[in-house]
């Protein structure tokens, strides 16, 4: 907008090989590599007004400016990561000038290229479990003799013993949902770690974010040898096979960069 | 008839901003917006999230609603 306008530089990933920019051409021509100790920090100039810290507080509170540049932000290291290994950064890491990000660079350069090799041949992959409780509970009412036979003494029982009949069976049912709930989810995710080579349970996500009916139960990534993928995706699709009638819905996105799996040592554990 | 195409891509939506906002390297460049900050600023997003479809239908009124109160 303004040519005058002081401009930041917005970091999006580092990679220790030179990434093709060309890739990313399509999202935006103005990306730029900033080359310090063996590292490549992918970068782009934004104006001040946008990304500063008033300005960022400003647009954070505006969806559609979130969604165009959160959605800019995955494509840009989508397309870095088709040809060489990423460590993708947290939306909106912003410096003064390409001179105050090589400091970055150098105190983290060691652990960047620990990552780096940890991360070589490998891909995050996401999966999030639903479950439509009403479903499940539908089908554990016909599994468990006990809740079969307080249905079966309801039906003989006088209004006020029917009452209280029917509130055990609404605790006992919604027990029992809870345990398969806590069990296929378990299951599943020890079914999936054992494909990677790192696994990570991540925060629930409520109803008003994900505009599901259903319920989030596990949110979960998952760092998988690229050869391994179509084993993971094949368990998937067998869990899938053995849940979805249930109530559950599995849902199974990636490559994804590794945003789950570049944690720093002196940060704390990015999921309790 | 919106609709399906608005929920498909709020799902993206969704797993694009649970990485992106959430997760990733978090180093403190020279603007700081403190963790406190982003919280607040997810959670605005939640609601806002939420009310997608409204504003979709809001369409036409310059920003009503959901935008101001979020302030």
């Amino acid at each position: 907008m303004q040519m005058a306008e002081k401009q930041l530089v917005y970091l999006y990933c580092v990679t220790n090989q030179e990434p093709m920019l060309k890739n990313a051409e399509d999202l935006a021509d103005d990306f730029y590599l900033v080359y310090h100790r063996d590292l490549y920090a992918v970068v782009r100039n934004v104006g001040e007004s946008e990304f500063g810290q008033e300005g960022l507080k400003k647009n954070m509170a505006d969806l559609e400016w979130v969604k165009t540049n959160a959605t800019l932000h995955e494509g840009i290291i989508d397309q870095v990561m088709k040809n060489v290994c990423v460590i993708p950064f947290k939306f909106g890491t912003l410096f003064n000038t390409d001179e105050s990000l090589k400091p970055m660079l150098e105190e983290y350069g060691d652990e960047f290229k620990t990552i780096l090799s940890k991360l070589e041949n490998k891909e995050e992959w996401g999966v999030k479990i639903y479950c439509d409780t009403g479903k499940l509970k539908a089908g554990v009412v016909n599994d468990e003799p006990e809740i079969l036979e307080i249905e079966n003494q309801i039906s003989f029982s006088l209004p006020g013993k029917a009452f209280f009949l029917e509130k055990k069976k609404a605790e006992l049912l919604a027990q029992s949902a809870n345990a398969r709930v806590n069990e296929y989810s378990q299951e599943s995710f020890q079914l999936l770690k054992e494909l990677s080579f790192e696994a990570r349970i991540n925060k629930l996500l409520p109803k008003e974010v994900t505009e599901r009916e259903d319920d989030m139960v596990l949110n979960s990534a998952f760092l998988i040898g690229k050869d391994e993928v179509g084993d993971f995706i094949n368990m998937v699709d067998t869990l899938k096979m053995h849940y979805e009638n249930n109530g559950f819905f599995i849902d199974c996105t990636g490559p994804w960069p590794p945003y789950n799996f570049c944690g720093l040592s002196n940060q704390k554990e990015q999921n309790a | 008839m919106h609709n399906m195409v608005t929920k498909s891509r709020d799902v993206t939506l969704l797993e694009v901003l649970d990485r992106v906002l959430d997760k990733g390297v978090i180093i403190s460049g020279d603007v700081v917006i403190s963790v406190a900050d982003v919280d607040l600023i997810y959670l605005g997003l939640k609601v806002l999230l939420s009310s997608v479809e409204t504003m979709e239908q809001l369409k036409g009124s310059p920003f009503a609603g959901p935008m101001q109160e979020a302030k």
